[in-house]
This record gives C-alpha cells, structure tokens and sequence, in this order.
C-alpha cells in the first residue's frame, strides 16, 4: 500500500467546503483521505456533514448531488482529490450562517410539505438551488428537466415541483 | 473503492509518458462516470494500480471553429456541448444525442472523449464482485457468454459473436452520422482516425498507451437534415434499448444523400449503408422509409429475449426518414 501511495503526486489536499478551507494528509488512516474516497464520502466521513445522502453510490439517483462552482454535481462520482481548487457547496451551507436562517428554497420545501422521508430531499434541492442560480424564473418544465437526475422513492415530485416554483415565483433565490 | 495512486497530469505528453511508465496497469480518468462504476465494483480483471487524472490538463476542454468545421477538446463537457451556440447551429445532431446522455449532474462533469470510450454496461459484465465474484465472460477473457442463453434483453440483435454487449455511447452514433474524426495521440505522436473506425467488438482501437486528444467535425451542408432519436423506458438516466443517428439531404421531397447509423443494436454503432443507398434518388415517402428501415435491420438475428429491439429499431429509422419524432 505504501508503494501504491508512493506513486501518487501528492500527499496534502485542501477543500473548500461552504466558504471553509479544509486540510487533510493523504492517507488511510481515520482522519486522512485516500486517494480512492468520493467526495460524498469525504464529506459524510471525515467531514461530519452528512446532509449530503448516499444511496446508489453508482451517479444514477441525485442523492449525493452537491454544487462544485455553482452546478449541481454527483459527489459520489467524484475523486475526493480532484476536488481541491472549487467552490463545494452542501445542504449544510445554504441559509444564512450568521441568523441561522435557511434558505427561502429550503423554506419552501417546509411550506409545501415536499418530501416525506427526505432522504431524496438535500439532493432535490441542491439540484433546485442550482437551477435558480442560473435560471432565477424557469418554467415548470425547465424544472423538471434540471430535476430529472433525482429520484424520490415516496413519490414526493409534485410537491416539490410547486416548492420550487414557489420558491422562484418569490424570487427567493439569494 | 480499493486503493489506487493517483495522479495528475499536465499535457497530453506527460499522459502518453505516465501511460507508458506504468504499462497498461494505469487508467485515465476524465469525468469518471463511467470509470468510478467500474471500479466500484470491481468488474475488471486487473484492478488499476494508478489512476491518471487527465483534467488538470490544460485547453482540452474547448470548442474552436472554423470555416470547415469544429474541434471539440476531448475534456469538454456533455453540458458545454449542449449549451454551446455554434453546435446548436451547425452540429444539432451532436447537442440532441449529448442531451439525451444520463441526467444534468451527470453531464455537467461527463466528457466527450470518455462518453466515446465509456465500457459497455452489459449486466453480466457489470456484475459486482462484492456479489458473489465478478463475472469472467468471454469480453475478460473467458470462454462464455452468459447472456446468449440468460438475460438478453439489452444485448445485441446484430454483428454480434461472442460477445453481444453493445456499445452505449450516444455520442458516438452522432458523430459517426457527421462524420467526425478523432485526434489520438500516443507513443509515436498522434494519429487521426474516423470516429466509425474507432470501434471493435470487444472495445476500440485505441491501445493502452493512447488517448483521444479532440474530435473533429466537418461541417454539415446547411441544407442537411440531421436527427436523432433515442429509445428508453424513462426518459432521464437509461442507456438507449436502440438510438439512430442521421444526416439526410433532400431536395423537394428527393434525397439525394443519407447517413444513418444505429447504437445499442450491435456490439459497435452501424451505418446502415444498405438503407443510405437505398434512399439515394427515392421520393420520401411511408412506403419508402419502411422500405429503408428494413434494409437497415436486414442483418439483424435477435437473441432468445430482444427480437422487439428489432421493431424499435425499424421504426426509429422510419421516423428519422420521413422527419417524425
Ligand atoms: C447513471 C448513468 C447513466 C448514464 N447514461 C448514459 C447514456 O444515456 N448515454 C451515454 O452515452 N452514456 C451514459 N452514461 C455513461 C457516462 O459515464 C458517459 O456518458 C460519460 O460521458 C463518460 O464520460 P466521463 O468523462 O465521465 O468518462 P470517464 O469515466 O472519465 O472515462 C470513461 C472511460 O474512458 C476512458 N477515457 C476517458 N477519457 C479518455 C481519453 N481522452 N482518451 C482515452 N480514454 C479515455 C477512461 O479511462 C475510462 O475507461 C451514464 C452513466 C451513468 C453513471
Ligand atoms: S455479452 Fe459480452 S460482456 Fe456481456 S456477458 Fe457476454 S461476453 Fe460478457
Ligand atoms: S448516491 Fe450519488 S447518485 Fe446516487
Ligand atoms: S421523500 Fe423519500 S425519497 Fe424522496
């Protein structure tokens, strides 16, 4: 193994993570990222934030989704140290850190009662926020389309289609 | 996932020398959609001992024009081709096929050079070795293939042997349609080859020291028509059970020239050169393009559960032909 490791190009990796940077060793050990872990570990992991859900671990359900520059992206897909340099953003860091205010995107999902075991929920929203970023007033269609890389098992997608477009319609995307 | 080095690479030309460094037991990674699903699950024979990230390299993810055509860096997203104005305008047929490829988060890190060299997603090669051991089918080097008498239902209903996965890309049909070309550079400097010589049965020309650098597209006469069509039972994430790709040029009703090729039907894409042919100098018409359709599928020997990817395919090129959707 420490061959294996030996061969890599580096041995320390910082992320920047909801605006924080974070360091870590490369390596195996409890606090260290291998070269082998996704992101969606790493935050779950070594991290603590585990708003970010795994479920297929295989790109095909929008779980993990996450925002790496802005765009909704599948953190389990993702090599942890690919990662240094870019912008992630989790569940965990929208809203407002110093209120402690949530989101009006998140809110909205409150309000419409979208969702129902949530598991499926962080990943919906993360794929939302990064629609209104760049679309701040789709059409129902555009959000189902920028959705249609997330699965719900409770069938919640009706609910959560009113949520965003809620959310849009108050312009409720800062 | 089992460990593995990794490391970045900074031009094309430390790639070729980190892959012949490390002699066939180093992969490329680009997006990794495909290449993380793989190992995973532990589906290949050899595990990687070093994983080579090719998107530290610079200037490879680009779409340069120019009077004849286009030049898309291999690093270039599925979602920077949608979005980009100049293939909207002169190459739809790639934009449409890249739009149908997986879901949004997928396309916003996939990469046209790795959906061209994707592996095939065969369940029985797919087989995770955590479940029971992975599956050594003929395609990793064993004696059968257990999809000719299991479950087929994906598999190929034509040019097939002894391995009937087919080749999933969706991109590939298109650019074969517009008769792309591929930069591949390699030990001995860069080649270039059509995009439709770029498969085999088992996988693609490519050799292990190589990597697609680009991929160029002439451009289409303004008056051709270029579709794509791509059937699936949901419409987001599945693979194509059969997609079509053309560019067909008529003149009041009169073609004059057609390329049609098919995905998912064969262990590589297929030009329907038969069909092509066929249409050449004919009035378009239903009786006409049932006629191509069947021209085009005239080779075709379903496996024990897929003789209604036959149909699916007769009536895409059906409808590519007289202009439906
Ligand atoms: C849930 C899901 C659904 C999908 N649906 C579809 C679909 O509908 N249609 C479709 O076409 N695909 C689909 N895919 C496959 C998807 O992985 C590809 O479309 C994607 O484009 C691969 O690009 P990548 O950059 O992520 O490739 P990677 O995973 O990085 O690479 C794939 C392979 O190509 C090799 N490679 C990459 N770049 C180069 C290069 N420049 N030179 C040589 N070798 C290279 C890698 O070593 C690896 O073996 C799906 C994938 C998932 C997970
Ligand atoms: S079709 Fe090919 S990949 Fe699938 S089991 Fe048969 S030999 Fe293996
Ligand atoms: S857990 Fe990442 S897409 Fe399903
Ligand atoms: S609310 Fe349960 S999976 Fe979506």
């Amino acid at each position: 193994m420490t061959l294996t490791l030996e061969k890599s190009s580096h041995s320390t990796l910082t992320l920047t993570v909801n605006g924080e940077k974070h360091s870590f060793m490369l390596g195996e050990g409890p606090h260290e990222v291998a070269s082998s872990h996704t992101l969606a570990h790493t935050l779950r992991e070594r991290l603590g934030l585990t708003g970010t859900k795994i479920s297929c671990d295989n790109g095909a359900c929008g779980c993990c989704t996450v925002l790496i520059n802005g765009k909704a992206v599948q953190s389990c897909m993702l090599l942890t140290v690919e990662c240094e340099e870019k912008e992630i953003t989790t569940i965990e860091g929208l809203g407002d850190p110093v209120t402690n205010v949530i989101d009006p995107l998140q809110q909205s999902f409150i309000d419409h009662t979208a969702f129902q075991c949530g598991f499926c929920t962080p990943g919906i929203i993360m794929s939302a926020k990064a629609l209104l970023n760049e679309n701040p007033s789709p059409t129902r269609d555009e959000v189902k389309e920028a959705l249609s890389g997330n699965f719900c098992r409770c069938i919640s997608h009706y609910h959560v289609l009113d949520a965003v477009m809620a959310a849009a319609k108050k312009g409720g995307n800062q | 996932m089992k460990l593995f080095a990794h490391v970045n690479a900074y031009s094309v030309d430390e790639t070729i020398k980190l892959l012949a460094k490390y002699e066939g037991t180093a992969k490329l990674n680009a997006g990794g959609t495909d290449l993380l699903g793989v190992l995973k699950n532990r589906i290949l024979p050899n595990y990687p001992e070093v994983i080579i990230n090719i998107k530290s390299i610079p200037g490879l993810n680009t779409i340069e024009e120019d009077e004849e055509g286009i030049n898309i860096g291999t690093l270039t997203t599925l979602a920077d081709i949608i979005a980009s104005p100049v293939i909207e305008k002169n190459y739809s047929l790639l934009k449409e096929a890249a739009g149908t490829v997986a879901s949004p988060q997928i396309r916003n890190i996939a990469t046209i050079g790795g959906n061209l060299c994707q592996d095939t997603r065969c369940w029985y090669y797919r087989y995770p070795d955590e479940v029971g051991g992975m599956i050594k089918c003929f395609r990793k080097g064993g004696k059968t293939c257990p999809a000719v008498s299991g479950e087929n239902q994906y598999h190929a209903i034509m040019g097939a042997k002894k391995c009937f996965a087919v080749c999933p890309s969706d991109t590939a049909i298109a650019l074969i349609a517009l008769g792309a070309t591929l930069t591949i550079a390699g030990a001995e400097g860069t080649r270039t080859l059509p995009v439709e010589e770029f498969y085999t049965p088992l996988g693609s020309v490519l050799n292990s020291g190589e990597m697609i650098a680009a991929i160029y597209i002439p451009k289409p006469s303004s008056v051709a028509g270029q579709r794509f069509l791509k059937f699936t039972l949901r419409k987001p994430i599945d693979f194509a059970i059969v997609s079509v790709a053309s560019i067909i040029t008529h003149d009041q009703g009169v073609c004059f020239d057609a390329r049609i090729v098919l995905g998912a039907v064969a262990p590589t894409p297929v030009r329907a050169l038969k069909a092509e042919e066929f249409l050449k100098g004919k009035e378009l018409s239903e009786e006409i393009a049932a006629e191509a359709a069947g021209l085009a599928m005239a080779e075709a020997k379903p496996l024990s559960k897929n003789a209604y990817k036959l149909e699916i395919a007769k009536t895409l090129v059906k409808r590519l032909v007289m202009g439906l959707t």
